[in-house]
Order: structure tokens, then sequence, then C-alpha cells
């Protein structure tokens, strides 16, 4: 599933990232890595807020349905 | 022997506080990823001997940020006489990414584990002994932000530098990626085995610049060993690469970190953040904070109580007062040694200029406190992140929100947080709305026109009243801009959170105080100098001395005057004040002090009073004029080191002039509406 599909509160594996180079990139850089885990955290209007790996991070819903998550 | 010293670390994890604890210099600290973008260097301030250089914070060495080229090129090229590398030790994983890279480098590195304090206090431990033994370099617990452990630190690299002491060869990739690795180490002919190891790996990482570098016939063989790898690891041996050094680091950290709870703690920052972005709060909350900033600065009836001066306006009228006793001091003292006429005017003339400036700094400290107290905070991420989906409507990104924020303090570091921006759609627009944003420096202007010509209306609402034609116009701006300058507009937004932290009270004060200090240096200089300059123009014409409407200033004003004849204020006094705005903006404020200004101490008490500054000036502005002028200047070039910031961060000329041009067209076309509009009411 997408991973702007995942309820807030639950904790997801990440599978695969359907995004382009670049972007797979910086979101390596930010540590998303297939088998992290990552816990949504909140949402609002603009997006998603997830802990991974001890860092909160901020995104829009667009980006998160890109990143797969099981 | 003297050292230097390379500080690298991601963006976030402390890195500038160190460098500012190790130097003493007083370089900004804040909260917004990415923050140190320029190189930085200062010397140690226990030992002269050792040169500390700041690096930008990066998350890795790819090439593919402005940044992380900057780091990796100094790191590989330049090579420091050693590294410190500051991890975040409360996000270990992710920092760890970096350290490895920087270890495969083959470079003399110190580790310093930063926010010892916040691991500890979540009651986890790091031990730095085993990372020590495991990574082959010292490892030493720090809290920059309280200064502890700098000095073993300090001590620890010293050695290392001196011993060129080299990190243990990380080996952590598997067969077929090492093999790859030795296969173009065989025909690369520069540099040492370490350099020749690190390029062999960037160049299995699709690293494009080094190809680029390479001889056409390498680059050839190159392409082949990376392909064959490419298709030994399902088509990405980049992605194989960094699973393989992410699946070390987790290795690396189950050996040396224990962590109290597993998976994620509800930490406070969570708990802040529920409310803080919460769907329905965070707009208010976001609105009553900025008003809480511009009332403490500016109001005169704070938090809505009738006549309670805000700390900005009760610090004003302090230093005001102050500055007129000064002035008659000078007056008393040179009338009493026999100063002749003109000597007398000059020095007048100037302590008006330069008072005229000085009066306002209180103001301007205050709001760049409460500005800097937000930055440090980590609270802006948090607004960058919900006002993304509103600004997304006039097609910018939420992260082109702080850049623009940070416009009510400064233009010219406002500017330069536009780097932070990747789509470079955005950035142009941005920039090219940022001097909308009022700064701190054309504060002055409207109080000078709220209390001169306003005086029976509410001050605060004049002055929010053009804050707001500001922010209008720049969102407008950004709908039409967005509509006209090619390139994709923004895609994504993704942005790390810092945790909320209460900055300190000597962050803050360091970060206020440099840019306050740059608006005390430039009342002292730049505008002393150019009222000097703009007495002798406006008492000398070339008949030797004369009435101000003869002199050279009143000829060239009363040139350029007719431009602004459509917009309601073509007197050659204005003009010439438009004109002065572009050396600095508080200038403006200096030149009418000269201009229409009488004896300068009663106009420094009657400001104080909140009476009619310079009664002068209502016989050349009706009160549209004056919401025309006050709206030009706002909107029109902003001063001459925005645009030199403006010209380094679009790097190029033809932009910059793109920028000014269509700054100055909006100033007229918005000047000319309000005059006729307002003209209609007044």
């Amino acid at each position: 599933m997408a991973l702007a599909m995942v309820t807030i509160g639950e904790t997801r594996t990440i599978t695969e990232l359907r995004v382009k180079e670049e972007m797979k990139k910086h979101l390596q850089d930010l540590g998303f890595n297939v088998g992290e885990r990552v816990r949504v955290v909140g949402e609002n209007p603009s997006g998603l807020i997830l802990l991974l790996n001890g860092a909160r991070i901020a995104l829009n819903r667009g980006l998160a349905t890109k990143i797969s998550v099981a | 022997m003297s050292y230097t010293v390379a500080l690298a670390g991601n963006p976030n994890c402390g890195k500038t506080t160190l460098f500012n604890e190790l130097t003493g210099s007083k370089q900004h600290v804040g909260n917004w990823p990415g923050v140190t973008v320029d190189k930085k260097e200062g010397a140690y301030k226990k030992n002269k001997e050792i040169n500390v250089l700041d690096l930008p914070g990066t998350y890795s060495l790819s090439p593919y940020s402005a940044e992380e080229i900057i780091a990796r090129d100094y790191i590989v090229k330049e090579k420091p006489d050693a590294v410190i590398n500051i991890v975040d030790g409360a996000s270990i994983e992710r920092n760890l990414y970096l350290t490895v890279q920087v270890l495969e480098t083959g470079i003399p590195t110190v580790i310093a584990m930063n926010m010892m304090d916040e691991v500890e206090s979540r009651g986890d431990s790091i031990d730095c002994e085993k990372l020590s033994k495991i990574f082959g370099v010292p490892v030493v617990p720090i809290v920059a932000r309280v200064g502890k452990g700098l000095e073993e630190l300090m001590k620890v690299t010293g050695q290392v530098a001196a011993e060129k002491q080299k990190p243990n060869e990380i080996r952590i990739y598997e067969q077929n990626i090492e093999e790859a690795v030795e296969e173009i180490m065989d025909f690369l002919t520069e540099g040492s085995k370490d350099d020749r190891r690190w390029t062999a790996v960037k160049l299995l990482e699709g690293d494009e610049i080094i190809l680029e570098s390479l001889q056409p016939e390498q680059a050839k063989m190159v392409q082949e060993i990376v392909e064959k790898l490419d298709s030994q690891c399902q088509g990405d041996a980049e992605a194989a690469i960094a699973d393989q050094r992410y699946r070390y680091i987790v290795q690396t950290v189950g050996e040396a970190v224990k962590k109290a709870h597993k998976g994620h703690a509800e930490t406070g920052s969570s708990k802040l953040d529920k409310i803080m972005t919460n769907r329905v709060l965070a707009l208010p909350i976001f609105a009553l904070v900025m008003y809480l900033l511009f009332a403490a600065t500016f109001s005169e009836n704070f938090l809505f109580i009738p006549g309670l001066p805000s700390p900005g306006v009760w610090l004003a009228g302090i230093v005001e007062t102050a500055w007129g006793a000064l002035t008659g001091l000078v007056e008393g003292g040179l009338t009493a040694i026999g100063a002749s006429d003109w000597a007398l005017g000059l020095a007048l003339s100037c302590m008006d200029g330069v008072g005229a400036v000085v009066g306002f700094l209180p103001l301007v400290l205050v709001l760049f406190l409460l500005l800097s107290f937000l930055e440090d905070s980590g609270y802006m991420a948090r607004v960058a992140f919900v006002m993304d989906r509103i600004f997304r409507h006039f097609g910018l990104s939420g992260r082109s929100f702080i850049p623009l924020l940070m416009g009510f303090g400064c233009s010219v570091p406002a500017l330069m947080a536009s780097r932070t921006l990747e789509n470079d759609k955005d950035r142009k627009i941005t920039m090219m709305i940022t001097p909308f944003m009022s700064c701190g420096a054309k504060l002055p202007i409207y109080m000078m026109f709220a209390v001169t010509m306003f005086a029976d209306g509410n001050k605060t609402t004049i002055v929010f009243g053009i804050y707001m034609i500001g922010l209008l116009v720049a969102v407008l701006s950004a709908f039409l801009l967005g509509k006209i300058i090619k390139g994709n507009g923004v895609s994504n937004f993704i942005m790390e959170l810092p945790s909320y932290r209460v900055p300190t009270l000597k962050s803050v004060l360091i970060h206020a105080w440099e840019k306050v200090k740059g608006f005390a240096v430039k009342a002292g200089t730049i505008i002393f100098g150019s009222t000097v300059l703009i007495w002798l123009l406006s008492n000398f014409n070339f008949g030797g001395m004369c009435d101000m409407e003869d002199s050279f200033l009143a000829s060239i004003g009363n040139a350029i005057k007719v431009i602004f004849i459509p917009l309601g204020f073509a007197d050659w006094r204005a003009s010439v004040g438009i004109v002065t705005g572009w050396i600095a903006k508080e200038n403006i404020v200096a030149t009418f002090g000269q201009l229409f200004g009488g004896v300068s101490d009663e106009v420094v008490e009657a400001v104080s009073a909140g009476e009619q500054a310079l009664p002068a000036i209502t016989s050349v502005f009706t009160p549209a004029a004056a919401w025309a002028y006050m709206a030009f200047n706002l909107l029109c070039m902003p001063c001459f080191a925005a645009v030199g910031a403006i010209k380094r961060e679009m790097g190029s000329w033809k932009w910059t002039l793109r920028t000014i041009g269509y700054q100055m067209v909006t100033a007229y076309v918005v000047a000319f509406i309000i005059y006729h509009l307002f003209g209609l009411f007044y």
C-alpha cells in the first residue's frame, strides 16, 4: 500500500520508492530506505508528518503516494 | 605548525553551534535545515594554530546539491588536515550515513558525538569507545549547545591532524561490488590509493561529475563496469551501495547504542506538533504569533491595553530622548567654542540624519530578536509545512515561506535563505517577491509618515496596512510570475522538522545582534556619509553656499520629479528621498530629516511625544500621496546590499535586471492605483 494511506499512529516498512532518480536520492539521504520502519505521527491539509530513524519529516501526500509500504 | 580542520555534518546536527563555540565568531545559528550555505572559517579561540572551517550541512557526499558538492570537493580535493564529523546522537542512524562516506575518503577524522544530553534524557546510551574501535577514529561525546566536551574534542583533533591518523579501511560491500571497485581502481591513474578507491565507489554510484572528468576511453570502460554491476544488483548498483552502507550502520548501531525503548517514543515534539500543525488550530496559532511579533515591535496599545507601549516603542522613546539630549550637547558645545554657522549647520544636519535612523534601532532590534527566536525554536519549519497547501495556490512551495518571513527582518539574509529551495522557478519567484516583504529598514519611513501625517489615526493600522499591501502584491506577483516564468513549478514538499528547542538566550542574542549591528554600522558609515553628501548638495551650488531651493540637490530632484507627477509626489525632496533610499532604505528618513527638518531637538522631542515630527511634510504630501510614496518605496528596487544579494543568488545579471525591472514597474503601478484610489476617500 502507499504510505499516504497509512493511518496515523501506525508503523510500516518501506518496500519501494517509486520516484525519479533525483528524488529517490534525496529520500534515501533523509533515511527512506527499503526495509526501514516508518511511522505516521501526524497529518494536516499540507500532508503527513513521519517519524523515521528518530527524525521528524514532513511531506506532501502526493509524494507519500509514491512510497510503498507493507 | 598550524592545521586546518573542517566541520562536516548533517543539517541541524548542531554544526553551526559548534563552529560558533569553537571560534567565538558570531555566526548565524538557526534551526532551518541547510542554514550554513557558505564556507566559513575562523581560528579556534583557545589555540589559534587550529583553523576551523565550517562546511555546508549535508546528508551525504553525493553530487546532488550545491552543498554536497562544496563539502565533498573540499574534503577530497583540498584535503584538510582533519575532519570533525558532527553526529547528532539523537538520530544517529541517519547521521552515520555521512560519517561512513567521510571515512571512505580516508581523511583523518574525529567524530563529535553531539546532543549527548538529549540521548541521555531519553534513557539511551552510546558507547563511544566501541564506535571508536569500529571506525578507527576518536569519538568524543559533546553537547555543543552548552560547550561541553569541546576542549577534549579539540585536543584529540590536534593529535589526529598532527599524526595524520587515518581511519580503518571500511570494507562493507559485497563481493561483486568490491570486485568492480578494484577493476575501476586499476585504470585510474591519478591520486593516492584512498582517492582512487573513493573515486571508484562514487563512479559505481553513478556520479556524473566524476565521470565527466575522466578521459573518454576511461569513461567508456567505467560505464561498462557499472552496467555489468547494475545487472547483478537488480538494475540499481547505486541503491545496492546505499543499502549496504545502511546495513553496516544498523549493525554498528546495534553494537554500540543501547536504546531505552524499542520503537519510536512520543517525544515532547510530537505533542507540540499535534497542536502546532493541527488542521484546525495551525492557522489561528500562526496568525496569533504574527500578531504578537508585530505588536511587540511597534504597537502603541500593546495587547490591546490602551496606552501601553510595546517593548519596541518603549525602547525607541528612551533612545530618542537620549539622542535629543546628545544633539543639545553637540549644539551647546559647538556654540561655546564659537563654531561657524556652516559647521554648526553641518553638525546638526548630521545629528538629524543619523538620529532619525538611530531612533528606530530599538524597533528593529525587537523585530530581529523575535524573528531569531522563531527561527531557532524550530517553529519556522512547521509553518513552512502548514503554509505549503496555501502557497501551492499561488504556485509556490511552503518552503518559500521562510525566506519571505525573514524578509520582514532584512532582505539580504532572506534572499540567501532562498537557496534552500530546490526548484529553480520557485526560487526565482521567491527572490523576486522577497523585497515586497517590508524590511526593518523601511519601518522608519512608515513611522515617520504615520506620526506626521496621520497623527490622529491609529499608527499601528497605518503600518499594518502597508505591510498588508506588500503581502498582497507579493501574492499576486507570485501568481503572475508563475504564469510568465518558464520551467516546472514545485512538485513535492519534503522537509525535516527539527525538534522544538527553547533557544538559548545567547544564541538568540547573538543572532539578533549580528543583524542589528549591521544597522548600527550602516547608521555610522553609509548613512553618516550620505547625510554629509546630502548636506553639501543641498546647501551649495556652483555659486557657493545657497538656499536649499537653489542647491545642486534641488536641481537633481527637480529634474527627476516629473516622473512622479502621476503618483502625487512631484517634489524634488521626495524624489531625492527615493534615490537615497536605494543606498539604504532608512536613509529616506535621514534625508527627510535634513530636507524638511526644523531644529533638531524639537523634532526628536516631537517624535517621542508622538506628535508631528516633520510638519513641513504636510505641505508637500496629501494623505493619498503619502500612501503612494510609502507603497512606492516599499515595492521599488531594494537597497544596493539586497540587489547584490539578488545578483549573487540569481547568478546572472539578466535575472537581476529582470527582477529590478519587475519591482520598479510594480511599484509605479501600485503607487499610481493607491494615489488615485485613496484620493477618492481623503
